[in-house]
């Protein structure tokens, strides 16, 4: 202690100088213009370079998102590229003609109108019928399924929304195929409904609902939600099954609007069967 | 005793008028060679009696260098230089203890440590004095060369003037 005393008053002068410096050297700054603007100057720079290096820094620990949202571009895109073609292993002779061609085609459009908050929402884009799109066309996010055009006119096209009663969207689980209309009946909205699953479908909760293919406006594939809940109702035969949707609709800005080349054949196709039965 | 302070008052005095009257419109007045800059009122520092303590130097020094500032409208400037040039007065002091310790009623003058070691003594703290001027003055080593060659030429002058004064008057306090 005693040392530490002697020790103080030994460094007494130095302190002193130490402290009137500062002192002096505070008004320079203040009270000097040249000063001043070297210093301010030399401050600027060391904030500067400071703020440059803790951007980096926490640039560096963004990596690991940026890194999982780039994966989930790259798996939807891979995903899509699987999926929109039409099947390679055609007969030779028709390979010309057909397998050259994307079946599905997606058209970036921006969403000018949309609403979340009403049991039939609609969502407006700012394509039409003169960049090709038809009524009935998927539109899909990055995220999933997200609505199906109703009307169109020369420059706009209005969607309704899966957020509306009335839209379904043919659905199936993941890798085991049970197929169903998925639709919106809660008053959540991220729950749907995914219905006609029948009681004996191997369905756990967390597997992946994507678009079935069945319909013609959704290439197979397009993810929709993942399995909330299940359940049975007494005396049912299918499950009762809620799923959490993908789709960010509350801050969508923009969209895809699926073209199906073979559309209008398939779904002649499809009526002349009918037609026929009845 | 009294007559020790008061022939320091009246030296800091007059040093600060001469400084700040005379030698300050010297250097502003010479445009064509602003390398140049007549600094003697260090020299209230450098003579103050070898028995005053040394804090009280380094406080005097502040203050002797902010009266400076005063009539050179550079506030803070010089007195960061006395500051400095006060706190390097004890280190330099005692470097330069002669054989046989300092005798502490006497003050470092020429009459009472002799020519040489006077002129060491002076140079040295001068020479600290206005480089570390010099360099407050820029703010910045980036002009370091400039900074040299001011000191040079201007601890040069102003030696000049310290010997004159020195000489001419040679006090024993």
């Amino acid at each position: 202690m005693f040392n530490l005393v002697q020790l103080l008053i030994k460094l007494s002068g130095f302190f002193l100088f130490l402290v009137l410096e500062a002192i002096c050297f505070s008004l320079v700054v203040r009270y000097n213009s040249n000063q001043e603007k070297v210093y301010t100057n030399t401050v600027n720079q060391f904030t500067g370079w400071l703020q440059k290096k803790s951007t980096s820094t926490s640039q560096y620990f963004q990596l690991y998102d940026e890194n999982r949202r780039l994966a989930k571009e790259n798996a939807r895109l891979l995903d899509r590229l699987a999926n929109a073609g039409i099947n390679l292993q055609n007969p030779l002779d028709t390979m010309w003609a057909d397998t050259l061609n994307p079946k599905y085609t997606f058209l970036e459009a921006q969403i000018i109108q949309n609403s979340i908050n009403k049991n039939h929402n609609y969502i407006t884009l700012n394509k039409g019928s003169d960049d090709g799109v038809t009524p009935h066309s998927g539109l899909v996010s990055d995220d999933g399924v997200v609505g199906i055009v109703r009307k169109v006119s020369k420059h706009y096209a209005v969607a309704m929304s899966i957020l509306h009663r009335q839209a379904v969207v043919n659905a199936r689980v993941r890798h085991k195929y049970y197929f169903g209309p998925l639709n919106w009946k809660s008053n959540d909205i991220h729950i749907f409904n995914l219905e006609n699953i029948p009681k004996d479908a191997l369905v756990t909760k967390g597997d992946t609902i994507e678009t079935s293919g069945y319909s013609t406006m959704f290439p197979p594939g397009i993810p929709l939600g993942v399995v909330d809940k299940m359940w049975m109702e007494p005396g049912s035969n299918f499950f009762t099954i809620e799923v959490r949707s993908f789709a960010k609709l509350s801050n969508l800005q923009h969209a895809y609007i699926v073209r199906n080349i073979f559309k209008e054949e398939q779904e002649q196709l499809e009526e002349a069967v009918i037609n026929e039965d009845e | 005793m009294n007559n020790v302070i008061v022939v320091n008052v009246l030296r800091f005095l007059g040093l600060l008028l001469l400084q700040g009257l005379v030698f300050k419109n010297i250097g502003v007045g010479w445009e064509n060679f602003p390398y140049l800059h007549i600094i003697v009122f260090p020299l209230s520092i450098i003579l103050l009696p070898l028995r005053t303590p040394r804090l009280l130097v380094i406080f005097l020094g502040f203050v002797i260098g902010l009266s400076v500032d005063f009539f050179y409208d550079t506030l803070g400037v010089h007195a960061s230089a006395a500051v400095f040039t006060a706190f390097a007065r004890s280190l330099i002091l005692k470097m330069m203890e002669p054989r046989g310790a300092y005798n502490m009623s006497y003050s470092p003058t020429i009459a009472r440590m002799g020519l040489g070691w006077f002129v060491q003594y002076a140079s040295i703290l001068m020479f600290a004095h206005i480089f570390f001027y010099y360099s407050v003055e820029a703010f910045t080593f980036v002009y370091i060369v400039d900074i040299l060659i001011k000191t040079f030429v201007s601890f040069l002058a102003s030696m000049v003037f310290i010997m004159i004064f020195q000489l001419l008057l040679n006090p024993l306090d």
